[in-house]
């Protein structure tokens, strides 16, 4: 027989008892370990220090006393748990009106330390108003608790048990029906506790401690500290994330695209500054522009890559305002920055580029960018070869730059194929059999046989041609192999 | 342009489906083919297989065409060719180059050198394949190594720039001095298979279509195109070389002799004197007191014709498995046909004598007209089979015997599956596409059933995809892959690899041919059967048991025969485990037939068959045997025929024998009907014979009612007729189970469940069903079980059963044993003392806790499983156990609900109430009631119970009915379901674990039934209990 003594899960840890907690300790309505018999041959089985620990007072925290935290849980539930981060975030910064003292707890949980606001708002009923309103706002459905330490809140929110316990004292005695699920263990963990009987906090926080930590972890065990209190756990505190926004008066009403320009030149130095800041950059900017009388000029400019340089942003955007007609001057210009962005941080040439040793600039990019900004994204597009024997399948629209222009040229066809292809084959009319197109055609290869697509319900059966027409041009025709077999014109060639 | 102008052509290049996933025609629809466009002959060239050559062959003989055999093969250089076999020399050459480049292989691929080509390749001609850029080099090398038989295969597959190719070719044969040929690249008989070819080729690269669009055919070419078209394209000289080559292949499958192993014959003795020593040394054996006269002339007549036929080496070949089996104390025995051959009773293959099963009929094991070898098929202990097949390995070396394939065909949900993928369809979605259907759904119920699962068939993708589905499942269904057959072994006196080529299985150790069974017997090569019976191994350990216990010697076939106590067991249909007669349907006919002697068993075992049940049999015999209906014979020829039957016959021998007696047919022509009885499904009739079997009997003067009900009867076995011989041998079986089972429980019980999986019951049952007959049955336990199941004896009564370790799911057999040996010393003190000295791991320790194994010395399975988790870590010090020194934790005990279902989900059995029975208060207020209950009302009230589904049956002959068995805590009820009823409550009748039935009862002849009017699942009662059901289809 070990000498070690018997110590449960919240035995104390110092030697000040605690009359307040002791009261509080749950005593009756728990199943007891029953059926001696079945355990009758168990070996000198120390059942009576367990029993005896069960009614150990657990330890209160002298720290607490003198700075009483009340926390409350928020978990959401539904489509909107699922739905986080975002629905999270602006919640958190809403609960920031409440406390300073919030914590995310991804996905769906949210932690407020409410004890300093209580007379402020209402005591707890107030705060809960409060923040069931925020919620209903955002349209997130989720379930409140109030517990003095933040795990327990937390859990007894997922546990969709509405408590509201600011006395520390009755603390494990509400928790203890509480499911174990709402302390998120892994699942082989609770398969585990499930697999001694253990389904409740209140069933695990009456095993031994040190057998507990053996078999379950030494992070369970502070876990289940935390959670009653016997261990502090500090949260780490949200802030809700900034923007660049700026707002300046033009020296004198104005539609000239140079002063507009020139009025903006230190809001994009100041937009400079805050992101070099924050290493950051930014894929959308927006710029207002207030009148008189007409409602505000919107300009919006996306991005390719994050950018934090001042110069190209006042390129970019003045390419963006040049195209805009002004319904009338413009008094106040601000500046509206999209969410910063981590950006690569990149160093810049001894030699220019070009010069002797310089490393070649990007200017394609930037000149797609520039060609987008003045003629709209949709105006510019890259082209790529898919595999496909159906000429009008073989390839597709994307994003420029997306395709190395290489992969176009290497498309290893047996047959020549046209660079032109018509949006749509145009039947050609026919005589004797042969295609007509602006006078008699001369046919000049041999067929092509192509029959394939037909998983997609776009299913071809043509017999392509090389042609020649009056003119001397290299035509690309098809004759279909179904009845009537018509002739149709699908290409030129350069 | 004409007939005779077009020029002659032979298609040397022509993959069929048996280059799997890659050629979308059957061989069979290529000769078709190649009939119909006049070509002078076809080239089946599969790649690296001759697996649908014998397909091939057997069509093109019917059509006249020439088949020369070949085979496509791609190097591992890149260098691709077709090899066709000029005469027998070459295909053995071909044979043995294919069985080169798959064994050294994983299975379903192949490796090959130019090395293999030029050390193997003999009497064979070779097309090269040039690809999409040729390589000179290649031609050059295969100019050089294989002279004047090299030819330029030149495919012209209007790909747009076939001028430049031609050219190309041409220059390239001139430099070289190659001659060229034409070839056609054939992946389908008619072009529109392009689609599903293009389908197989997804499937194939396991792709989308739509992802592989570029790497699939660009058009639908590669056909068997009319001769008229390939003139256009190529140069007349081009098409007379196809000629000219397949005039220099002139080798046929019909050439191949096959010759049985000889070496079974010792020094100085013939095949033929060897077998009549062989023969009549157990004929001594078998009849102590000499052998009868009839039992004499009988045994002369099958020697003679053995003798005659030259199949001496096939008996002693089989003789020499048996005398294997039985010298390792496996147990065997012959099933089938075997056992209408005094000879094989002789040699100990089949265990029928000959008097008991009066009517076996040596012509249906071998006939002088049918001249094909018999079929000879031997049941092993199915533990222990895997030492014969790797016996016969030994014995006859790898290149003289293999096992025959089985070729796996697509069935309606693999169909769709795999097409679904290869239209990209989500897997979720495929999978349940292809749950919609059941295996037993024909094509027309598609739409009906698809409809049902909430899938559109007029949908795009599906409108494209079924018809696909449909060509993948018509008759005779696309082959997929290979597989081995079930125990069907090839030997042959020389090698094997020159008849058939041979590739690895996906077993370990085994070696397959690339011929199915029908394959095998269209060339007459020999098969023995070496099939696995789960009964036998149950029955080997019963033996063991009860000689162990009781000092008995009891073994297959000497227990006290007929005893009635036996039968009047089996006549209640108590019948749980034994052998052929525990099926619901077997239960349900015993009470109505009441077997009272070996041949009652023998009816009883081939009666409750689809073809007497369809051949209207199984009334009419029951009504003779309850006396409710005369018994009139036409003539006494025919009665000496159906006597033992009472004028109804249900063996196919009766069937045979009626031909003979009452038609005049030959014994070798009763044979033929059998096997036309067997195809006309297929086929469509028995054709001539039809004719002569009906005017047969109208001039021997029977009625013609009598002769067309004959008919009616021989139609009715389509393929399901039972020979007698089948049916004798495995009542044998049946006997002695039933012995063990009314004798020796608890020893048949261990058995069984030692054997598992196997039967139809799983292991709850037995159990139940041993505890119903007084078996104490004992939890297992660590400190008493051993791996099997064992017995505890108790006095002279019957032993208590203790349950083994090997029924704890999740615990290593390596764990048990250890566990098992580290007990020998002395009993454990703790689980902590258990795990250090057994050295188990926590898996192992889990799964015991979860069995509750560790009752004995931890309590109950929290605390269990308390004491596994502590032992995890290793101990710092020898000997000090870290357990002692710690508090006790406050654990609750476990509810019977929990222990339940720990019990279900670890052993798979309680010994506990029956988790119904727990269920009960609920299921009483739903106003449902017990199988007790049922037992006491009157037939025809309405009933309202709900059960655990042990079973779930639909016999294909039953028409859509599906039979249905539940079981509660009082006992079990049948339940009959139309299939009007089975379709309206589909989802309940398929998923529910627990079912509910509202029906009438019925009652006949001591069966009762419940006729099911409304189903309706109510698994969800059971909460996380688990059950498990076995589903027959």
């Amino acid at each position: 027989m070990s000498a070690r003594r018997t110590i449960d899960l919240f035995a104390r840890r110092d030697e000040r008892p605690s009359a307040r907690l002791e009261q509080s300790l749950p005593t009756g309505g728990h199943e007891r370990a029953s059926g001696a018999g079945q355990r009758a041959p168990r070996p000198a089985a120390p059942q009576p220090q367990v029993a005896r620990g069960n009614r150990t007072p657990p330890a209160g925290r002298a720290a607490r006393a003198a700075a009483p935290e009340l926390w409350l849980g928020l978990h959401l539930t539904g489509a909107a748990g699922r739905c986080a981060p975002q629905g999270l975030q602006r919640l958190a910064i809403r609960a920031l009106r409440f406390t300073p003292r919030v914590s995310l707890v991804p996905p769906d949980g949210l932690l407020l330390e409410v004890h300093a606001s209580l007379r402020l708002f209402g005591g707890v009923e107030g705060l809960r108003r409060a923040l069931r309103r925020e919620c209903a706002d955002l349209a997130i459905a989720g379930s409140l608790a109030f517990a003095p330490t933040p795990l327990a809140a937390l859990a007894a929110a997922r546990g969709e048990c509405a408590l509201v316990l600011q006395d520390a004292a009755r603390l494990i005695g509400s928790l203890a029906p509480l499911p174990l699920r709402v302390l998120r263990w892994p699942q082989e963990v609770l398969d585990r506790l499930a697999a001694i009987g253990v389904r409740t906090i209140g069933q695990v926080l009456r095993l031994p401690r040190a057998g507990f930590a053996q078999r379950f972890g030494a992070t369970r065990l502070a876990d289940l500290d935390r959670l009653t209190g016997r261990a502090p756990d500090p949260r780490e505190r949200f802030e809700a994330p900034v923007r660049f926004r700026c707002r300046r008066e033009l020296p004198c009403e104005s539609a000239s695209h140079g002063q507009l320009i020139a009025a903006l030149a230190p809001l994009i130095e100041a937009l400079e500054r805050f992101l070099e800041a924050r290493q950051c950059g930014v894929l959308a900017l927006e710029c207002r522009l207030w009148h008189r009388h007409a409602e505000p000029t919107r300009c919006v400019l996306r991005l390719a890559d994050p950018l934090a340089d001042a110069a190209r942003l006042t390129e970019l955007l003045g390419e963006r305002l040049r195209m805009l007609t002004l319904p009338e001057p413009a008094h106040t210009c601000e500046l509206r920055a999209g969410e910063p962005v981590p950006r690569a941080l990149c160093s810049s040439g001894l030699w220019q580029s070009g010069e002797h040793g310089g490393v070649p600039e990007a200017r394609g990019s930037a000149f797609i960018e520039r060609l987008r900004a003045r003629l709209g994204p949709e105006a510019v597009q890259g082209l790529a070869v898919v595999p496909d024997h159906r000429p009008e399948a073989a390839w597709r629209v994307t994003e420029p730059g997306a395709c190395a222009p290489s992969a176009i040229a290497s498309g290893d066809f047996t047959a020549a194929r046209p660079l032109w292809l018509l949006p749509v084959p145009r039947p050609l009319r026919q005589r004797d059999g042969l295609p007509r197109y602006r006078g008699a055609l001369r046919l000049e290869s041999e067929p092509e046989r192509i029959e394939t697509g037909w998983w997609d319900g776009r299913d071809i059966e043509r017999d392509y041609y090389e042609a020649v027409d009056v003119y001397g041009r290299r035509l690309w025709l098809f004759r279909e192999r179904a009845a009537p077999h018509r002739w149709f014109l699908q290409g030129v060639f350069a | 342009m004409n007939e005779a102008s077009e020029p002659a052509y032979a298609e040397l290049h022509c993959l069929s489906n048996f280059t799997f996933l890659r050629g979308a025609s059957h061989p069979q629809e290529l000769i078709a083919r190649a009939a119909e466009m006049g070509y002078t002959a076809l080239a089946l060239t599969d790649e690296c297989s001759l697996s649908g050559v014998v397909r091939a062959h057997v069509a093109a003989q019917e059509r006249g065409v020439k088949l020369i055999i070949g085979s496509e093969l791609t190097l591992e250089c890149g260098l691709a060719l077709v090899v066709l076999a000029t005469d027998r020399h070459g295909y053995g050459r071909l044979c043995r180059l294919i069985t080169r480049g798959r064994r050294a292989a994983a299975k379903g691929g192949y490796r090959l050198t130019r090395n293999d080509l030029t050390e193997t390749l003999a009497h064979c001609l070779i097309l090269w394949l040039p690809g999409e850029a040729p390589r000179a080099e290649e031609a050059r090398w295969l100019a050089a190594h294989f002279p004047g038989e090299v030819w330029i295969a030149v495919e012209v597959l209007r790909g747009g720039a076939d001028r430049e190719r031609l050219a190309a070719l041409a220059h390239l044969a001139r430099e070289i001095g190659l001659p060229q040929v034409a070839s056609g690249d054939v992946h389908m008989h008619v072009r529109s298979r392009r689609k599903l070819q293009d389908a197989l080729t997804a499937i194939r690269l396991n792709m989308p279509i739509a992802e592989i669009a570029g790497v699939l055919h660009p058009n639908g070419e590669r056909y068997l195109r009319e001769r008229g078209r390939l003139a256009k394209l190529y140069r007349p000289q081009l098409l007379e070389a196809t000629v000219q080559i397949a005039r220099r292949c002139t080798f046929s499958l019909d050439e191949l002799r096959y010759e049985y192993p000889s070496e079974l014959v010792p020094p100085g003795q013939t095949p033929a004197s060897h077998l009549r020593r062989l023969t009549e040394a157990g004929a001594r054996r078998r009849w102590p007191r000499g052998v009868p006269p009839p039992e004499r002339a009988a045994l002369e007549h099958e020697l003679e014709v053995i003798a005659e036929l030259g199949y001496e080496p096939y008996f002693l070949t089989v003789h020499d498995l048996v005398a294997f089996a039985r010298s390792r104390g496996i147990l065997c025995q012959g099933r089938g046909s075997a056992a209408n051959s005094r000879v094989c009773y002789c040699l100990g293959v089949s265990a029928v004598d000959p008097e008991r099963g009066a009517g076996l009929l040596f012509e249906r094991f071998i006939s002088k007209e049918r001249n094909e070898p018999p079929d000879i098929d031997i049941d092993f202990e199915h533990e222990r089979r895997e030492e014969v097949i790797q016996y016969v390995y030994g014995k006859y070396g790898r290149e003289r015997a293999a096992l025959a394939a089985a070729v796996i065909l697509y069935r309606a949900r693999s169909a769709l599956r795999d097409l679904g993928k290869a239209f990209g369809l989500d897997p979720h979605l495929c999978a349940r596409l292809a749950k919609a259907l059941q295996g037993w759904d024909g094509v027309e119920r598609w739409s009906e059933r698809l409809a049902a699962a909430r899938f559109d068939p007029a949908d795009p993708v599906l409108s494209r995809l079924l018809p696909l589905a449909h060509t993948l499942v018509a008759f005779p269904g696309f082959p997929r892959h290979l597989s081995q057959h079930v125990g069907g072994l090839v030997i042959s006196a020389g090698r094997l690899d020159e008849l058939v080529p041979i590739e690895n299985a996906a077993m370990p150790e085994r070696t397959v041919v690339q011929w199915d069974k029908d394959d095998l017997n269209a060339l007459g090569l020999l098969k023995v059967d070496v099939l696995a019976l789960g009964m036998l191994s149950a029955l080997r350990r019963a033996f063991d048991l009860v000689n162990d216990l009781r000092g008995t010697r009891w073994a297959l076939g000497t227990l006290p025969a007929e005893d009635p106590a036996v039968y009047a067991m089996i006549s209640q249909a108590d019948t749980v485990g034994v052998f052929q007669i525990e099926s619901r349907a077997q239960m349900a006919m015993l009470p109505r037939l009441r077997p009272q002697c070996y041949y009652d068993l023998i009816i009883e075992v081939a009666i409750v068959r689809p073809g007497p049940i369809q051949g209207d049999m199984v009334h009419p015999y029951l009504r003779r045997r309850q006396a409710l209906e005369p018994v009139h014979y036409p003539s006494p020829q025919v009665e000496a025929v159906l006597r033992r039957t009472l004028g109804v016959p249900i063996f196919q021998e009766q069937v045979m024998q009626l031909a003979v007696v009452a038609a005049g047919f030959t014994p070798g022509e009763a044979d033929q009907l059998r096997r036309a009885m067997g195809a006309w499904k297929r086929s469509g009739g028995i054709g001539h014979l039809r004719e002569k079997l009906l005017g047969g009997m109208a001039a021997r003067g029977y009625p013609p009612q009598f002769a067309e009900r004959i008919y009616r009867q021989m139609l009715g076995f389509g393929d399901y007729g039972f020979p007698l011989s089948h049916a004798a041998s495995f009542a044998l079986l049946v006997y002695d189970c039933a012995w063990l089972k009314r004798y020796e429980p608890a020893a048949f019980t261990a058995a069984l469940l030692n054997s598992q999986p196997m039967g139809f019951y799983a292991p709850a049952q037995l159990v139940r069903d041993a505890r119903a007959h007084g078996v104490e049955v004992r939890p297992v336990d660590v400190c008493a079980s051993d791996w099997d199941c064992t017995l505890e004896p108790e006095g002279d009564g019957q032993p208590a059963l203790r349950l083994g370790l090997r029924l704890v799911r999740g615990l290593s057999q390596a764990g048990g044993a250890r566990l098992l040996a580290a007990r020998t010393g002395s009993g454990f003190t703790g689980v902590q003392d258990l795990a250090r000295r057994a050295g188990l791991d926590r898996g192992d320790l889990e799964a015991l806790a979860a069995a509750g194994a560790f009752a004995a010395l931890s309590g109950n399975r929290h605390f269990a499983f308390w004491d596994v988790a502590g032992t995890q870590k290793p101990l710092p010090i020898e000997g000090e156990v870290c357990g002692h020194g710690e508090p006790a934790p406050l654990l609750s005990a476990p509810t019977e609900g929990e222990t339940l279902v720990a019990d279900y989900a670890s052993v798979g059995l309680t010994l506990g109430r029956h988790p119904l029975a727990l269920l009960r208060p609920a299921l009483r207020k739903a106003g449902l009631c017990t199988a007790e209950d049922i037992t006491a009302l009157p037939s025809g009230s309405a009933v309202c119970t709900a059960g655990i589904v042990l079973m779930r049956q639909r016999p294909t002959a039953a028409g859509g009915v599906t039979f249905v068995t539940l079981e509660d805590e009082s006992g079990q009820v049948n339940i009959i379901v139309w299939a009007r009823v089975g379709d309206v409550c589909r989802e309940a009748l398929l998923s529910a674990r627990l079912l509910e039935v509202r029906g009438r009862l019925q009652r006949q002849d001591g069966v009762t039934h419940i006729i099911a009017r409304r189903l309706r699942d109510r698994t969800a009662l059971l909460g996380t209990l688990l059950t498990r059901s076995r589903d027959f289809h």
